[in-house]
């Protein structure tokens, strides 16, 4: 495995291949343009695919079975209305919010420390270390899911927002600290020194020097914490019991899980799986390429 | 952010020390700093601050469930009362339970078939967007799936393949009068498989495609120059610098597939009890089934053995992965 090569020569060498080297855009086969127009067509239905739920969010029941193809006649919010009330998709939306934010907060302040740590003394210790956080990223959640119900159960954490964020904080520590190392270590270190000569000291460094100049790096680790813990799912339905308590994944399956009784509400369905894409979309369009780079980052080790 | 922990300012004359040690005017690249250097020092007493809190949740958090896991997987427990130590039982009860076999069988589905998939369509895509015109634009749109829960595949799934659904409404200008029944529950697997190859291969095309950037244009302008064919360039160029990150992608799919969990638990709409069909579970719904569906008494032991055994999956495959990609990394 090699190395990771920060990303700045890498975007270089990318914009600069453009124009360069015709030996790149030299062949024009029959399977190539098969694969492009393919391309195309997956990227075209993606988006009418995304599309295509918002719009049938706005439709009733009825009129989404008569003719899926449909558009919404009318800017209609009934059924945002009727998941926001019925489906205690309100109350679930508030505790996931709450969740994710104050998980992931939590999560890149503590995390960042420890990978500075890390990534700035090398001895036998942070070795060994850094290897005791790696091997959490291949511990699948379901390992943990009892032992973990249990051992919260004993100290009242269950059914409860609080143990919710500290499952969250904990299991996410082994990604962030991997991704963060890998941040600070490629970030120069003249700036450090030159600080550590003018007397800082060695925190002082750290909160004055390093963090700023790390800021991209802590967003995207930030931003990734925040979508995964949105998404998240098997924790959440395994510790929360209660409907007030649920997070919107979890409210989701119980509005599915209804419906086998009450009969299908697809438009309020439709209203709820909205809610649950539509910030992750918000956050995409807004910060994609930090997305991409830092998921690639993290991966290129 | 929380630390609070301010050092005391014994810097200075440290950091006086470091400087008339160094040779002025050289840069101390980062690799060889002398390991006594005082900033060094300084730093060494940050581990408890800095250190400490992420290792103490992680630990806590996940570290001692795991192990704990371990420990109840030998037991026989129903959750509350006595737990009754029972050795390796539990492991060679759910070897002897058909739909433990069938969950791990359907795991082991999802990670080679589901995997060999996505790896073959994630490189051909590579392949083609490689110089294709818009190629950003592809990669944004390919990759989005990634960030939705796979819940919401799932129940527009349920949707799509309705016996009035859109599919059958598609099928029926072609004359397919009479479609297959999708959601029956022997089919409910096969659409999981293909639902995840559709949301998961643009993901993992976005990763190659880092790799595949990397590789410098004028390997591709040798190429040209040397007459190689498409296939002798892929195979002598693109292939062996993009190694490694195939490794990675191999050890992330792994590591994720056994997880799979909630687009199995919603695909098209539960059934009655708000549990799956046995025929589509998978080893982490086994595990939760298990523990959590108050259908019957919660047989902890079973449940954590499943799961361990999903760990024991992983750690093999990732240790043999690593060994099997341990080339010669190619420098460039």
């Amino acid at each position: 495995m090699s190395e990771y090569k920060p990303a700045a020569p890498m975007t270089a060498r990318r914009r600069g291949r453009r124009g360069v080297s015709p030996a790149l855009r030299g062949e024009r086969s029959v399977v190539r343009g098969l694969g492009v127009g393919l391309l195309w067509l997956v990227v075209a239905i993606s988006i009418a695919a995304l599309v295509w739920m918002v719009a049938q969010a706005f439709r009733d029941t009825r009129a989404i079975l008569d003719d899926p193809w449909g558009v919404p006649a009318s800017l209609d919010f009934g059924n945002f209305v009727r998941a926001w009330t019925v489906g205690d998709f309100a109350v679930a939306t508030w505790n996931s919010l709450l969740t994710t934010v104050v998980s992931s907060v939590l999560t890149v302040a503590i995390a960042a420390p420890c990978a500075y740590y890390l990534s700035r003394v090398d001895n036998k210790l942070t070795r060994g270390l850094s290897l005791y956080f790696i091997l959490g990223l291949g511990i699948p959640a379901q390992v943990i899911l009892i032992p973990l119900f249990v051992m919260l159960n004993k100290v009242y954490l269950t059914d409860s927002i609080i143990g919710l964020n500290l499952v969250y904080i904990g299991v996410s520590m082994p990604f962030t600290v991997f991704l963060l190392t890998a941040f600070f270590r490629s970030l120069p270190l003249e700036m450090e020194e030159a600080a550590a000569l003018d007397g800082t000291t060695a925190f002082g460094t750290f909160w004055r020097i390093t963090l700023p100049l790390a800021k991209g790096g802590i967003l995207t680790a930030f931003i990734l914490q925040v979508i995964s813990h949105w998404n998240e799912t098997l924790l959440a339905l395994t510790l929360l019991q209660s409907t007030e308590k649920y997070t919107l994944p979890v409210a989701l399956i119980s509005f599915v899980q209804q419906q086998t009784y009450s009969g299908a509400d697809w438009g309020g369905l439709f209203a709820g799986l909205v809610m649950v894409v539509l910030p992750m979309l918000v956050i995409y369009v807004w910060l994609g390429r930090r997305l991409t780079e830092g998921l690639t980052l993290g991966m290129g080790k | 952010m929380s630390i609070g922990l301010k050092e005391p300012r014994a810097g200075k004359a440290a950091a006086q020390n470091t400087a008339s040690r160094k040779p002025a005017g050289r840069k101390a690249p980062a690799q060889d700093r002398r390991p006594g250097s005082s900033i060094d020092v300084q730093r060494k007493k940050l581990l408890v601050p800095f250190v400490g809190p992420a290792f103490v949740l992680y630990t806590v958090l996940f570290i001692v469930p795991a192990l704990g896991a371990v420990w109840i997987s030998l037991h026989k427990w129903a959750g509350s009362g006595p737990m009754k130590f029972v050795g390796l039982d539990n492991y060679g009860r759910i070897f002897r339970d058909r739909l433990f076999l069938s969950s791990f069988g359907n795991t082991l589905l999802l990670l080679f078939v589901v995997g060999a998939a996505i790896f073959i369509l994630a490189f051909a895509m590579t392949l083609v967007l490689r110089d294709m015109a818009g190629k950003k634009m592809v990669r944004n749109v390919i990759f989005f799936p990634h960030l939705i829960n796979a819940l919401v595949f799932g129940v527009l799934a349920g949707f799509i393949f309705n016996p009035g659904g859109m599919v059958n409404s598609l099928l029926a200008p072609f004359g397919v009068t009479d479609p297959p029944k999708w959601l029956a529950q022997d089919n409910i697997f096969p659409l999981i498989m293909v639902t995840l190859v559709c949301t998961t291969t643009g993901y993992f095309t976005t990763i190659l495609m880092a790799g595949v950037d990397r590789i410098p244009p004028y390997y591709y302008e040798d190429c040209a120059l040397a007459g190689a064919s498409a296939f002798q360039r892929l195979r002598y160029v693109i292939l062996p610098l993009t190694w490694d990150v195939f490794g990675t992608c191999a050890v992330l799919w792994t590591i994720s597939s056994v997880k799979i969990f909630e687009i199995v638990w919603v695909f098209g709409g539960s059934s009655g009890a708000g549990v799956p069909p046995t025929q589509s579970w998978t080893a982490a719904v086994y595990t939760y089934v298990n523990a959590f569906s108050g259908q019957s008494t919660p047989a902890y032991g079973a449940a954590t053995a499943s799961a361990v055994l999903s760990l024991a999956l992983i750690s093999v495959l990732v240790v043999l992965l690593r060994r099997a990609m341990r080339r010669d990394a190619v420098e460039f």
